[in-house]
């Protein structure tokens, strides 16, 4: 018997691959002795939708799975016992990968949080049960007291992986120490960064991994009630986590005498309404009391009063997935992996003008130029590397030139970085530095809350400034200014998006300060990104003289000979960009105002 | 005890301060701030009152920061001082700075500061400022201008914490955010005005109030408001002889730092267009020299019948009426005078100002048919001091029957229509004296305003009423009614000095 898995994750899905199960499902017969399933994303998005065949020992993993190709591999694989070489992306046996296009992706990889992502059905308890679930569960019951529990937490050294990196146990140990009439556990599933889907892939291949990592948590620190407030973008997660309740409770995993002891908890789901901020942890709180998602005030910390006034600890999708594999194992063992101030794994969301886009987990301390070029191919069309962002609009650009620096939470944040929740945004050399950096601005200025002055008004002072300077209307104190302004909102702010908001600013002023003069002392943007800066030149080289450009020109600013190299006159122009797309041989390009005039 | 140094100043506080109260008491003036509020929950947004607490690398906001041992604090250096100045200078980017037209312009939170610590020539440009709603009227008493605002969420905490009515709320998010109230909800609880005097900027505004009168202009006397029993302490604003509002003056006993709407506009009766300028014998205008000779008929040869107070008289009024009542019948007016309904804040259902005091005094109130009873069968005229008890139908039949009533009110009321002799009294603003609340608390309340047309305070009016009755116990001035008065109410007490806070008898424990 064979099993054949489809990715089916928000990533697969909409690569296609509900068609892809519907041409396989229609093929397969109905008394076969093969079984069709779904399964998690593995984190290659990039060749989305996946198909894997597992027979015995061996996993056969097949990419860009449309359904012409899922036919082509029933008829020759399937039916015919012989696999596609061309079209494996991945292979294994005895866990052991043999070969496949994509081997350098996953090599590199260890996969503690992703144990299960891609392997099972993560809406079949029976599945994460073979593969060791709810094992960690019956330990921390039967043979841990609730302070051992703590105490492997701590030995593991694990540090949040929300964001902020606070140690794990030690926030368990403090939530531990206040009684009240309940305690809540609540689990962050609000992944508000632009660009960061780690914990959607968690949740929608492994769901039951993260339950567990809450109800340990609960039998440690004496939980009574726990929250998974997930945002309501993501609906099939959602989906997946009722399912996945439903099922711990029939098995006495949630609810009353679990596993036949006297420990009760159980778990509901809130949705989110989609608000950046509603990330910040005082904030979930009140949007899990029915209140408006704001940050409240600290202290009181939420060891202390929390949910409902009540002591709550609250931790990030992806450290909770962590806690079964750390108390089967041992926190030792999880210190065997990562740095010795960074110990265990990361997940990593590639982004942005990477190679291969998509969900790697690796250990703590790999260099950035490891993972873009080992894991993730490199940069997208061979161009050149320019910066990666990491820790999203709370984060900061990373340059080139530091490819070397160890990802990890001490080496990062000296970058003027910061770890963040795990994305990674890649940039080549057309990206605008300042442009990222109003980008970046741009989503925290809309999404703040508004509370705090700084954070409120000094944001959009910020933007206006960075829109300004775009526009090449900007002015060298523009530079002091926003170096000002940014430095108030950081110290000034009351919840981190205030605190960090003006991070990708101050990063982009501290390594791209040429492109900031460029714009602003030369109206031009070097990368060729900003309309009012740019200039549409044609390349000889590239011109076949065919004068389609001329053609659409609305103001008729290209001319030429025919079969000759056209010339646009840069006066003339008007940046409609028309010209840009009607050319057939990718002779038209942007580049910086003065560039041109040079 | 927590030792700590604000500004290279020494200072013991008691565990468990606030930063933002140690820096006050060293400092002797508050730290600039738009949020917090002693009396509410700790809000920490407009993030004006950042410190330096040495060791702590970022600057902390005081009013959110306990005193710990050994804090060395600064609220005054270079680095503080600049940051306060940039958040001032935010703070004023958006704002209309219509201070010309704006009532709070005088005793407003964002003038004050900017004038003590903001900048000069403000430094960073603005494409535009942020348009939003302005002179809405969210409700009975407020008006609000959203462009004022500074979004420190007093009133937003003012609704939900102390009234518990939850109307404010702020509404969308980052510089679109604004104060409101919610589609279909108003601004309409029985306390709404303190959400105005809380308000640190022009954002809220009394309808009242409104372009009435430029606050430095105004003169202040303390009073207690006379709207009901429990007696919170009000500041009298007012400018030639015209009160213009009542304002909550701190009484931590009585009304902490709130007082109710309806007890804010008891001033207007002062300035009714009712009130009696004039004495009145049969309906007629009277001088008090062409009225002292019928009172010489009624009162010198008849004598006193029957002599009735009322709740809302001052303490010192009662004493004198007691003496009056010496040779005659004596009542504290009707029991059921001003009932109405009280809540858990402040407003008592008796909403009389002094009930208490008649009590204290040993002053009995009777109900309706008893009092037009002892009216009936008064030997001799009746006189009435306020309290209109004609309000009451037995009553007026029982006074209609008699042609020697001798009323001294302060409004054309039943009462003023059916006695014989009507005197003009004076309003509490309008005079002197004391209020006993309803914990048997005694305050003082001063007189804010001249005296309306020709009336004249009413302890003089009894005196004189003595003096035609030959009474001995003629008092030469409201200090003297007062000394005699202390010995009645306690020993211990010098009533013409009365604490700020009031005196009650027996204790604060009480
Ligand atoms: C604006 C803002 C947004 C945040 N969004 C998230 C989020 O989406 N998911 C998350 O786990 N933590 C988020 N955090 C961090 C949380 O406040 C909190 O630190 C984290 O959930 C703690 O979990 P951990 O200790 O497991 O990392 C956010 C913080 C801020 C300031
Ligand atoms: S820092 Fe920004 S998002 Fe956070 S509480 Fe203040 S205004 Fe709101
Ligand atoms: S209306 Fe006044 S009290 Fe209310 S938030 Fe605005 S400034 Fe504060
Ligand atoms: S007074 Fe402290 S932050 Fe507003």
């Amino acid at each position: 018997m064979r099993k054949i898995l489809v990715g089916m994750s928000t990533c697969g899905m909409s690569a296609g691959a509900k068609d892809t199960y519907a041409e396989l499902e229609g093929l397969l017969p109905e008394d076969s002795q093969d079984e069709l399933t779904i399964t998690g994303c593995i984190g290659m998005c990039f060749r989305e939708p996946l198909v894997e065949i597992r027979e015995g020992q061996t996993r056969t993993i097949y990419g860009d799975v449309d359904p012409k190709r899922a036919a082509e591999i029933f008829e020759t694989h399937i039916v015919g016992g012989q696999e596609i070489p061309e079209y494996v992306i991945y292979k294994t046996e005895k866990d052991e990968a043999v070969s496949g296009s994509e081997l350098s992706f996953l090599a590199d990889q260890e996969r503690i949080v992703l144990r299960n992502c891609g392997l099972i059905n993560p809406e079949s308890i029976e599945d994460y049960e073979s593969r060791g679930g709810y094992q960690a569960t019956r330990k921390s019951i039967e043979e841990l007291a609730p302070e051992e529990i703590v105490e492997e937490m701590k030995t593991s050294g694990i540090r949040g992986r929300g964001g902020a990196g606070f140690p794990t146990g030690l926030k368990w140990s403090f939530a531990a120490g206040y009684s009240g009439e309940a305690k809540y556990i609540v689990c962050n599933a609000d992944e508000g960064d632009p660009g960061a889907f780690m914990d959607r892939s968690i949740l929608e291949g492994d769901p039951h991994a993260v339950l567990e990592g809450m109800i340990i948590c609960a039998r440690a620190i004496g939980g009574t009630h726990g929250y998974i407030y997930c945002r309501a973008e993501y609906p099939l997660a959602i989906h997946r986590l009722q399912l996945a309740i439903e099922a711990a409770r029939a098995r006495g995993y949630l609810g009353e005498n679990i596993m036949g002891s006297d420990f009760v908890f159980d778990i509901t789901i809130k949705q989110g309404a989609g608000a950046f901020v509603c990330g910040e942890e005082t904030a979930l709180f009140a949007s899990i009391e029915g209140e408006r998602g704001m940050p409240r005030i600290r202290p009181p910390f939420p060891a202390e009063s929390g949910v409902f006034g009540q002591p709550t600890n609250n931790n990030n999708v992806e450290t909770y997935a962590n806690v079964p594999w750390i108390i089967n194992n041992g926190g030792q063992a999880y210190r065997s992996y990562g740095t010795e101030k960074s110990p265990g794994t990361k997940v990593f969301a590639l982004a942005g003008k990477i190679a291969k886009g998509g969900l790697a987990e690796v250990p703590m301390g790999m260099t950035i130029e490891k993972i873009l070029f080992g894991i993730g191919g490199g940069i997208k069309d061979g161009r050149e590397f320019k910066a990666v962002q990491m820790g999203g609009p709370s984060g900061g650009c990373i340059p080139a030139s530091l490819k070397h620096t160890p990802v990890d939470f001490e080496n990062i944040p000296k970058t003027g970085a910061i770890m963040g929740s795990g994305g990674m945004v890649v940039m080549d050399d057309t990206t605008c530095m300042v442009d990222m950096a109003r980008f970046f601005l741009a989503f925290t200025q809309e999404e703040s809350c508004g509370k705090c002055t700084f954070c409120r008004i000094g944001t959009l002072r910020m933007l206006e400034i960075l829109e300004r300077i775009t526009r090449g209307e900007g002015q060298l104190e523009d530079i002091d200014a926003l170096t000002e302004l940014g430095g108030r909102i950081k110290e000034a702010s009351l919840c981190g998006l205030g605190q960090t908001a003006p991070n990708p600013v101050l990063s982009t002023i501290r390594y791209y300060m040429d492109e900031f003069t460029a714009h602003i002392v030369d109206h031009s943007c070097p990368a060729g990104n900003c309309p009012a800066l740019v200039d549409f030149v044609i390349k000889a080289e590239n011109c076949t003289g065919c004068s389609i450009c001329a053609k659409v020109c609305p103001v008729e600013a290209i001319s030429g000979v025919l079969k000759q190299p056209f010339i646009i006159d840069t006066e003339a122009c008007v940046q409609c960009g028309k010209c840009l797309t009607s050319c057939n041989f990718d002779a038209i390009f942007k580049v910086g105002k003065k560039v041109a005039a040079k | 005890m927590a030792k700590l140094t604000i500004d290279g100043k020494e200072i013991e506080v008691p565990d468990g301060t606030s930063l933002f109260d140690a820096c006050r008491d060293a400092r002797g003036e508050d730290l600039p701030h738009f949020c917090y509020h002693p009396d509410l929950s700790v809000a920490g947004v407009c993030r004006l009152c950042q410190v330096e607490v040495e060791g702590m690398p970022k600057l902390t906001i005081a009013c959110n920061t306990g005193v710990r041992d050994g804090m060395v604090v600064h609220t005054r250096n270079e680095r503080v001082t600049r940051a306060s100045k940039q958040i001032l200078e935010m703070h004023l980017i958006n704002h209309p700075v219509d201070c010309p037209i704006c009532d709070q312009a005088g005793e407003c939170g964002l003038q004050n500061q900017y004038m003590a610590h903001g900048l000069y020539d403000t430094k960073v440009e603005k494409v535009d400022k942020v348009h939003k709603s302005k002179a809405q009227v969210i409700g009975p008493h407020v008006i609000l201008d959203q462009e004022r605002c500074v979004l420190c969420s007093r009133c937003v905490r003012f609704c939900a914490e102390v009234t518990g009515t939850g109307e404010m709320g702020i509404f969308n998010r980052g510089d679109r955010a604004r104060i409101g109230t919610a589609p279909g909800v108003e601004l309409d609880n029985d306390y709404s005005l303190n959400t105005v005097d809380i308000c640190p900027v022009g954002a809220l505004t009394s309808r009242d109030f409104r372009f009435q009168k430029r606050v430095w202009m105004l003169k202040a006397a303390d009073s207690v408001c006379p709207g009901c029993a429990t007696g919170c302490n009000v500041r009298i604003d007012h400018e030639a002889g015209r009160i213009y509002r009542l304002k909550p003056r701190y009484n931590p006993e009585v009304n902490g730092r709130w007082m109710c709407d309806k007890g804010r506009m008891t001033y207007k009766a002062v300035h009714d267009e009712n009130r009696l300028g004039d004495p009145l014998v049969g309906g007629k205008v009277e001088t008090w020299d062409g009225v002292a000779g019928t009172l010489a008929k009624l009162v010198g040869e008849g004598g006193f019948g029957l002599v009735v107070g009322s709740p809302y008289q001052s303490l010192e009024e009662i004493h004198l009426l007691k003496s009056l009542g010496k040779d005659a019948p004596l009542s504290g007016g009707l029991a059921d005078s001003g009932q109405g309904t009280g809540d858990d804040l402040l407003q008592d259902a008796d909403q009389t100002p002094n009930r208490k005091g008649l009590e204290l005094l040993g002053v009995a109130q009777h109900d309706g048919p008893a009092l037009a009873d002892l009216i009936r069968n008064a030997a001799g005229s009746v006189l009435i001091l306020g309290g209109d008890p004609a309000a009451d139908p037995t009553v007026a039949a029982a006074l209609t029957e008699k042609d020697s009533v001798i009323y001294v009110g302060t409004h054309g009321d039943k009462t003023a229509g059916l006695a014989k002799v009507v005197l003009p009294g004076c309003m509490w603003a309008e005079k002197a004296g004391i209020f006993v609340n309803r914990n048997g608390r005694l305050q003082e309340f001063k007189q804010a305003v001249a005296r309306h047309g020709n009336a004249r305070e009413d302890w003089r009016i009894l005196s004189e009423l003595m003096t035609v009755r030959n009474n001995p116990d003629v008092p030469g001035s409201l200090k003297g009614v007062r000394d005699e008065l202390a010995g009645s109410v306690a020993a211990d007490v010098d009533l013409n000095k009365l604490p700020a806070r009031g005196f009650l008898p027996g204790g604060e424990a009480r």
